[in-house]
């Protein structure tokens, strides 16, 4: 062997050679994982004949087009294009409001003493965990009264309320981690609540209303169940929504949906990609406890 | 039968520019307790690691009796589990779900003896450590020392050869450490097993240590018995590193009167331009003007250190040194400082003489 | 920390929350309880026809969407959406247990194995429509996945559109569910592992255990409230599962498929049974509750330590 062995690392599970399988596996395995993805997008840039007749992985002949883009796009009844706009319509205010009145509302969870506190806490968790189905008839009648149902704001106003109970827990956790003394200075130097929470706290918690802010996004937006029961007009739907309805009733057009999984995914995907650190420390802070 | 340990030309590089040990050579005798002491990034843990066989040396090896655990130029490895050490672990690294028993028990449990020897062996390191009480106990409800106590019984209830410590007493309170210190010796001591401590704080390695090594980055700086560290320190760092209050050092030209009045030899003076002076506070003490002493100048503060009271005297050209005070000076009075023993380092740290007076 | 004592102004910080939420969440939920009885809540108009009452309880049980004894006894499709429920729960949760804790700790000694966790976790960052669909894709005879596997494998001849046909529905849109949650688990776990203390494992590998024993008596008790939060969101997202079902089987078919909150669905969209559908949604949150309980008494339990 020579002079200077390179001993491989102490490590647990032993051999080189096991190792190597290891990585072998687990790079098939993630390959495998991701290939219902690869065969989405495939199907979605070439024409479906070609799909349909050689397999979305043949690799000749090998045509791409868009036009299984331009036909969910541009569909002339649920037109994909237009839920697109739907969606971010609907998802930019319901995360704004609840993100800021549950801000609010975590703040004096987090600071000032209540009476019944670790009752309301409770209650939050409830709330937190019950179904979308256990509210939804009444919602509807509630909203066809105020002549709600059908419009992007009666949508917006049932999700800022659904919300806010988990942000409300989200933020709760991440201000109490906050020190206390810097509000405590501001209090000193003559600052009312209000503006301790607006100039000190806010801007402090920036990082946890980020990632409370970015996953209430790509909640909103790929909610199905609500948009479902609330909208009904094809001009206003969102683009979870139309996907379902762009099935054929007997025989399945994948060039149409696979693009349309494409559109609807987008949003959600590059969000997590471009601000994949604040996803993740809110999706790992709020699934567990503290 | 005790065990010696001989570290032999270890180095350890931490790609891809960091060494965190050079050229360790070292043979620890078989019963002994030796200390390895050293600031943080010393590398005084990593090699601890290597011993353990959680990390590998780079060059070198390492021998535990006569057989040969690592060794990187021959490619041997052997695995921690075979090479029959115990291990203290800085935060104890006791499990968190098993009480004190399961513990305990769980080395033993590995080796897959019966239980009624695993329960005999368990309870008798327990009781030799004073937790007996205390086995059904979770970590969680037990108090630090008690933690410690237990984790030096799983170390200690397989019979290793070495028995390995980092940093045991650092997450003590300052009240228990010194309890936790003399009963590390006691065991030591009872059971005649080679053990090796990793620590920062010199109190801990003169209190325990048969011998100790003074690691500074990656190097050894002086192995010896506490005293011989004491009196006779190598080079500069050690002097200021060990001793409480840290010895006096300060920089003078060879030309300097005081150098003069604390009679450094003229060889010094022709060899080098400047020396470095060191006087620990215990060894010079500050009296009356009147009397007769090396060097005089004025009481800036007096400090009380337990028992003792010590000085700082200002002599001058920015010197003031650190001394006891046996005669009933105050701020601002005039002494004169007599000098036990003196210190003369060259300026690149090297220990040239000590002179007693 | 929360020392502040409460005044009018600062119960203002509650209120915009309150609102919402009492007239949004609150009030519905108690409408819906009202509603399942046949009560018509205050603010609707009747809604419901018939006198209150135990009824819709009692329909229920002998409704064949919702228990169907026959398909029990046989143990063929359609089931019954509770049992359907059931079934996904005790397939489901340990499948994406054991996936999550193996790919955890296993992904760690992978290169790039941040990259595939991230291709796993792909599954929870799209809407769950689109899982559906994606998981029709996959079971599809010519273009799904999982055929084009088993033709690679010699087994073609098992090759099927796996949705469409009552005996393997089910567990086709299972299976695809553990390729979608697993993203959560293996997440999870990940965090939980890297927050384990290494001188623990250190301990234990100088103690002298394997890799198996290291991970079975020291890793995965140690993990342990990790798989309790795990169970819990895992068990919740089961029980509530719809738009998966929705966008690939739509229940069908005959039912073989369906599940309690497409069930309520049915009732509302297709039957207009407005009081049958709030008495699904009741059942459906009444099983919810224990699951509840027990994943806020471990977090309480959590905040102790």
């Amino acid at each position: 062997m020579g002079k200077a062995f390179k001993l491989r690392k102490p490590g647990l599970l032993g051999s080189p050679f096991k190792i190597l399988v290891l990585n072998f596996v687990a790079w098939i395995v993630g390959v495998l994982w991701i290939t219902p993805f690869i065969g989405i997008f495939m199907t979605s840039i070439r024409p479906f004949r070609e799909v349909v007749l050689y397999g979305w992985w043949a690799l000749s002949p090998l045509t791409f087009t868009l036009k299984n883009y331009v036909d969910a796009l541009f569909n002339p009844m649920f037109s994909l294009g237009k839920g697109i706009l739907s969606s971010f319509i609907i998802a930019i205010p319901s995360t704004l409001i609840p993100v800021g009145i549950a801000a609010l509302t975590a703040y004096g969870f987090a600071r000032f003493s209540l009476p019944v506190k670790k009752y309301l806490f409770v209650t939050i968790l409830f709330l937190m965990a019950v179904p979308q189905q256990m509210t939804i008839i009444p919602i509807f009648f509630l909203l066809k009264n105020l002549h709600l149902l059908n419009t992007y704001l009666g949508l917006i106003l049932v999700h800022s309320s659904w919300g806010i109970p988990w942000i409300t827990f989200f933020l709760r956790n991440y201000f109490s981690l906050l020190p206390v003394e810097l509000e405590e200075a501001a209090r000193v130097d003559g600052a009312t609540d209000f503006q301790v929470f607006r100039k000190v706290v806010l801007p402090l918690a920036l990082p946890g209303l980020i990632s409370a802010s970015v996953l209430q996004f790509a909640w909103v937006w790929n909610d199905f169940f609500f948009a479902l029961m609330l909208i009904f007009d094809p001009n206003k739907m969102v683009v979870t929504q139309m996907l379902p309805r762009l099935k054929g009733q007997y025989q399945v057009d994948w060039g149409l949906l696979s693009s349309g999984s494409i559109i609807a995914m987008l949003a959600p995907l590059l969000i997590y990609a471009l601000f994949n650190r604040y996803y993740m420390r809110g999706f790992r802070g709020w699934a567990m406890k503290r | 039968m005790a065990k010696g340990v001989k570290i032999v030309n270890i180095w350890k590089i931490f790609p891809p520019k960091v060494i965190a040990l050079k050229n360790i050579n070292v043979e620890i005798k078989p019963g002994e307790f030796f200390v390895i002491l050293g600031p943080s990034g010393s590398g005084k843990t990593t090699l601890l690691r290597i011993i353990a066989g959680l990390e590998i040396p780079t060059k070198g090896k390492i021998v535990i009796g006569n057989k040969e655990v690592v060794s990187a130029e021959d490619g041997v490895f052997v695995e921690p589990r075979d090479r029959n050490i115990g291990m203290v672990f800085q935060n104890w690294a006791l499990y968190p779900h098993m009480t004190a028993y399961e513990n305990i028990a769980f080395p033993l449990r590995l080796k897959k003896l019966p239980e009624d020897e695993i329960r005999r062996r368990v309870k008798k390191v327990a009781e030799a450590l004073g937790i007996a009480d205390l086995l059904n106990r979770k970590p969680a409800h037990m108090s630090g020392g008690q933690q410690q106590r237990v984790a030096v019984a799983r170390a200690l209830v397989k019979q290793p050869d070495v028995l390995l410590l980092d940093e045991p007493f650092s997450n003590l309170d300052a009240r228990i450490r010194v309890t936790a210190r003399e009963f590390v010796k006691e065991i030591q001591k009872k059971l005649g097993i080679t053990t090796i401590l990793v620590t920062h704080d010199q109190a801990d390695a003169f209190a325990v240590g048969d011998r100790v090594m003074v690691l500074r980055r990656g190097e050894v700086q002086q192995v010896g018995i506490p005293e011989e560290l004491y009196n006779n320190p190598a080079n500069i760092f050690i002097a200021n590193f060990i001793g409480d209050p840290p010895m006096n050092i300060y920089k003078l030209p060879t030309s300097h009167k005081i150098v003069e009045s604390l009679g450094i030899p003229s060889e010094i003076g022709k060899e080098y331009g400047e020396v470095f002076i060191g006087i620990r506070p215990d060894e010079a003490v500050a009296l009356e003007p009147t009397s007769e002493g090396h060097l005089e100048g004025k009481v800036v503060i007096v400090e009380y250190v337990g028992s003792r009271r010590y000085a700082k005297v200002d002599v001058g050209d920015g010197l003031s040194l650190r001394v006891l005070l046996e005669c009933n000076a105050d701020h601002g009075d005039q002494v004169k400082i007599k000098v036990y023993k003196l210190h003369v380092f060259a300026s690149e740290g090297k220990r040239l003489t000590t002179i007693t007076y | 920390m929360s020392s502040l004592k409460l005044s009018p102004k600062r119960i203002t910080f509650f209120i915009p929350a309150l609102i919402l939420i009492l007239v949004f969440v609150v009030y519905p939920i108690i409408a819906t309880i009202l509603l399942s009885f046949n009560i018509n809540p205050i603010f609707g108009v009747n809604i419901v026809e018939r006198p209150p009452g135990l009824e819709n309880y009692v329909k229920i049980v002998f409704d064949k969407k919702f228990i169907n004894p026959e398909g029990i006894k046989t143990l063929s499709f359609p089931m019954g959406a509770i049992v359907h429920n059931i079934i996904w729960i005790a397939i489901h949760l340990p499948l994406t247990l054991i996936v999550g804790i193996l790919f955890a700790v296993f992904l760690q000694y992978v290169k790039g194995g941040s990259i595939i966790r991230s291709f796993i976790f792909l599954g929870m960052v799209i809407p769950m429509i689109v899982g559906g669909l994606l998981i029709q894709f996959s079971f599809d005879k010519d273009l799904g996945v999982v055929n084009l596997l088993l033709r690679i494998f010699g087994l073609g001849f098992l090759a099927k559109t796996w949705t469409i046909y009552p005996d393997t529905a089910l567990f086709s849109l299972i299976l695809g569910s553990v390729w979608l949650w697993s993203g959560f688990t293996v997440t999870m776990y990940s965090a939980g592992l890297s927050s384990l203390p290494r001188e623990v494992i250190e301990a234990a590998i100088v103690d002298g255990a394997d890799f198996k024993t290291i991970l079975f008596k020291i890793i995965i008790p140690m993990l342990k409230p990790v798989t309790l939060t795990v169970v819990a969101m895992t068990i919740l997202w089961d029980l509530k599962i719809f738009d998966i079902v929705y966008a690939s089987t739509q229940g069908g078919p005959g039912g073989a498929s369906t599940v309690l909150a497409l069930l309520m669905y049915e009732y509302f969209a297709r039957l207009g049974d407005y009081a049958m559908s709030a008495t699904v949604a009741t059942i459906l949150t009444i099983i919810v509750i224990p699951v509840v309980i027990f994943w806020i008494k471990s977090i309480m339990r959590g905040e102790k330590e």
